[in-house]
């Protein structure tokens, strides 16, 4: 059986941005800080919109921002 | 702490001050039987209750129409809260149905003034169950994703 994982460059994609700080990432997409917290730690999945927000905040597109995994068990 | 997280704790602490104080209230002036009688301890009683229930719904509004206080991640917790509210509500209904048919089984009859505090007692336990579910919400998604 399949499970599937997303996972995400947040932290480092901000860390090539000038160090920018999860507050200054969460302002720019409209979401809290502790949205990004919770998003770096991978313990949450955004919706579309967000994942977009976020990959045109960094100016990538969204596959180098969120990678689709699927792990078989 | 996510500021809807922030105001869920206060409004847990002021359901429960207000539920403490109004179980105070029936203790140190009376039971059932004078609040069916006084009129003044009546009014006392639904002075807490309305003031809490207006205090909690003040609370949440400020987080809920302040911009950027809350985002998608907190709109699904919030979304998710009344499954806890509903189950708090029929496990509190539930229990004085119970506990009203087992006391006035033999008298056929139950006094009137249960309907009100009902009424106070499932409005309490619902918005405290809405505070407890939002917190739930937050330490499940901390705790599993």
């Amino acid at each position: 059986m399949a499970n599937a994982m997303i996972k995400n460059r947040i932290r480092r994609l901000r860390f090539d941005h000038g160090e920018m700080t999860q507050e200054e990432l969460a302002s720019c997409v409209g979401c809290t800080r502790q949205t990004i917290i919770a998003l770096e730690q991978g313990k949450y999945v955004p919706s579309i919109t967000l994942a977009f927000q976020i990959a045109r905040a960094f100016g990538v597109t969204l596959e180098e921002v969120f990678q689709y995994e699927e792990q078989k068990r | 702490m996510a500021p809807l997280q922030k105001r869920a704790w206060y409004g847990l602490v002021i359901g429960l001050v207000f539920a403490v104080a109004l179980l105070l209230v029936f203790i140190t002036r009376g039971d059932v039987t004078t609040f069916d009688e006084d009129l003044g301890f009546r009014m006392i009683v639904y002075a807490l209750w309305v003031g809490g229930l207006v205090a909690y719904l003040i609370v949440m509004n400020l987080t809920l129409r302040k911009p950027g206080q809350i985002d998608e991640r907190d709109r699904l917790i919030l979304g998710r809260a009344p499954k806890i509210q509903l189950l708090a509500v029929i496990f509190s209904l539930a229990a004085w149905s119970i506990a009203l048919t087992e006391v006035y089984w033999d008298q056929g009859q139950i006094p009137v003034i249960f309907a009100t505090l009902m009424l106070i007692s499932t409005l309490v336990v619902s918005t405290l169950a809405q505070s407890v579910g939002i917190l739930i919400g937050y330490w499940r998604i901390a705790r599993y994703g």
